[in-house]
């Protein structure tokens, strides 16, 4: 015990400013998520008859002669503030890769960059070893860090979309609960891989953001890949004021026409193929021309895949799986580097 | 001498660089236990090199070499359990105390001895309290002195800490670095092109030049068996310019006057720079 609390104690001398800045933006994140959360939910309280079914923006519940004049300005308010607090989901995204790059970069390449890689690597008897104490507690802390916000904007969503049963809703998917911080294990660990491999620090968090951008991209197509496998295929209409609930809480992952012939492309396919589909009629119809409207003929009707709320929490998890099993290859391939390179 | 007294070894040990630098030109060389080794030559002759074989920092591209037996590159652990290493121009971490650098040493070594090296330190008068990028550079190599001692490793190895010392506190490292060896009975290999401090605290002189071993010998044996005559000599180990830029030769035997350290040094490199495989 009194080994790992020197550890601990050590890791953060080590990496002390990087730390406080990760602290001091996640605990800014995370002050702001409860502060919009708590003023939401009191606004909400307020003015329960003007506010009642508003939330997410569009989704509200349709209002066919319109809010009364003496809501207009409660309402026009509480929009502004919700967009606002939107913005600090967006923030709750990025923050795993944010991690990666500045507590992940520098573990190594400090080491290596600054000279004291030589030292530690001449006491320490196993690499693979030391990077795995020195890697511990940076990359706990972290991911504890993460948690706290991850649980944050859980509650903010829940503020901001009340009536909705948020775990079987991908609305806000990627940017609350617990994808938030396994990402943040493999944004982290590659951060790792890249600075032990450039050696450098200023060089190697560059080029980490480059690098994390740049495989959770391609995680996200494979990821989408295998979503559009398993999607359902629906039909929409464009023209009816009313979306379905399926459109609202699911996880949309292609749009295009369901052809007469029951197969589904997407727009840029269908357009590949010679079809048109540039006029949207009754019943999700899908025409080519003015001409085809008046003589019915239809090419199909516009549909798109989804994947229904129900199936969020099973995403969340394979998602979550993917990123930390990314994590882990990042840091065997980070081990490999570190046992194998020259300490200068 | 026999294969249990030797500590370091290597054997037609080459080391060549990327873009074709050569840092060492098969060299075999056997360390005996005990004592201090000077390794002495000038930059680039491929002393960090050696040492950084032994370590295991650097993979041989020919040949072999071994600590107390053990290939570093196919059991670095055992062999590291062997070695205290001294990094050349030693770097502390900026974050971290003296003490903290202890208790690092503690954590990474098991067995490392934090008493020992504190006490080491407290009788230099550096406090465990203060930041180590904060210390003097010879405060710094001291503290990595100690971390290296604190190992009780049997082999220490020394990269060329002097360097950037001045005369004073080079006195005081060698001074910790003498009483520790002999002490503990351990073996240190101190790299340095500094002859003189390494003529008052080394048994052994190895020097390096151009990737090759030019001499290996005990200091006493070094200093009885050369002497120096005045001019150039055709029995001469070789022929370099004295003091006063008048050539002198380095000779096998009694000369004109007996040779220093340094003259032994300085005429073993000025040979290697003359011998055909070192043009080449």
């Amino acid at each position: 015990m009194t080994g790992a609390l020197t550890w601990a104690r050590l890791s953060y001398r080590q990496q002390m400013w990087e730390l406080l800045l990760v602290v001091l933006g996640v605990a800014g994140v995370t002050a702001g998520m409860l502060w919009f959360a708590n003023t939401l939910t009191a606004m909400r309280a307020v003015n329960p008859e003007c506010l009642a079914g508003i939330g997410g923006g569009f989704l509200g519940v349709p209002m066919e002669e319109g809010p009364a004049a003496a809501c207009q300005a409660i309402i026009g308010q509480y929009y502004e503030t919700e967009s606002l607090a939107s913005q600090l989901l967006n923030v709750a995204w990025a923050a795993p890769f944010g991690m990666g790059v500045i507590l992940g970069a520098p573990l190594v390449a400090r080491e290596i960059d600054g000279g004291t890689a030589p030292l530690a690597w001449s006491l320490s008897r196993s690499r693979m070893g030391w990077l795995l104490r020195r890697i511990a507690y940076v990359a706990l802390f972290g991911l504890a860090l993460l948690a706290v916000m991850a649980v944050a904007s859980e509650l903010l969503a829940a503020a901001i979309l009340p009536d909705r049963t948020l775990d079987e809703d991908f609305t806000w998917f990627g940017r609350r609960g617990l994808l938030v911080a396994a990402r943040g294990v493999g944004a982290i660990m590659l951060g790792v891989l890249v600075g032990a491999i450039i050696g450098r620090v200023l060089p190697a968090v560059l080029a980490s953001a480059f690098v994390i951008a740049l495989v959770f991209i391609g995680l996200s197509l494979a990821q989408d890949q295998l979503n559009q496998s398993q999607a359902t295929l629906l039909r929409r209409d464009l023209e009816s004021a009313q979306r379905p609930d399926v459109e609202v809480t699911g996880l949309a992952v292609a749009y295009g026409i369901e052809t007469i012939d029951g197969e589904f492309v997407s727009y840029n396919e269908a357009f590949d193929r010679g079809l048109e589909p540039n006029y949207s009629g009754v019943g999700g119809k899908v025409y080519e021309s003015e001409a085809d409207i008046a003589a019915g003929r239809f090419i199909g009707h516009d549909a798109f895949l989804v994947i229904p709320g129900e199936r969020y929490p099973e995403l969340v998890l394979r998602d979550s799986v993917f990123a930390v099993f990314l994590g882990l290859t990042a840091l065997a391939a980070a081990g490999v580097v570190v046992v194998r390179r020259r300490p200068a | 001498m026999s294969d249990t007294d030797v500590v370091l070894s290597a054997r037609e040990l080459a080391k060549l660089y990327r873009r074709g630098v050569r840092a060492l030109a098969g060299i075999d060389l056997d360390i005996p236990a005990g004592g201090i080794t000077a390794l002495v030559g000038p930059n680039a002759a491929g002393k960090s090199t050696l040492l950084k074989t032994w370590v295991g920092f650097e993979r041989p591209s020919r040949g072999s070499v071994r600590v107390a037996g053990i290939d570093p590159w196919k059991d670095r652990s055992a062999a590291l359990a062997h070695l205290g290493y001294v990094p050349q121009s030693p770097v502390l971490y900026d974050g971290l105390t003296v003490e903290d650098h202890l208790d690092l040493a503690r954590q990474l070594r098991p067995g490392f001895d934090r008493d020992y090296a504190r006490a080491r330190l407290a009788q230099l008068d550096i406090p465990a309290d203060r930041g180590g990028r904060d210390l003097s550079g010879g405060q710094q190599a001291q503290v990595a002195l100690a971390l290296a001692l604190g190992t009780r490793a049997p082999i220490l190895l020394l990269d060329e800490p002097l360097a950037s010392l001045d005369p004073l506190a080079r006195r005081e490292f060698l001074q910790v670095l003498t009483d520790a060896v002999r002490g503990d009975g351990a073996t240190a290999l101190l790299s340095s092109h500094i002859v003189t401090d390494v003529e008052q605290a080394c048994d052994r002189l190895v020097v390096l030049g151009v990737g090759r071993v030019l001499l290996h010998d005990s200091v006493a044996t070094a200093l009885a068996d050369h002497g120096i005559v005045t001019g150039r000599s055709d029995s001469a180990v070789s022929t370099f310019p004295g003091p006063d830029g008048a050539p002198i030769s380095l000779v096998r035997g009694p000369g004109e006057r007996p040779a220093t350290l340094d003259e032994v040094v300085l005429g073993y490199l000025a040979s290697g720079r003359l011998t055909p495989a070192a043009a080449a």
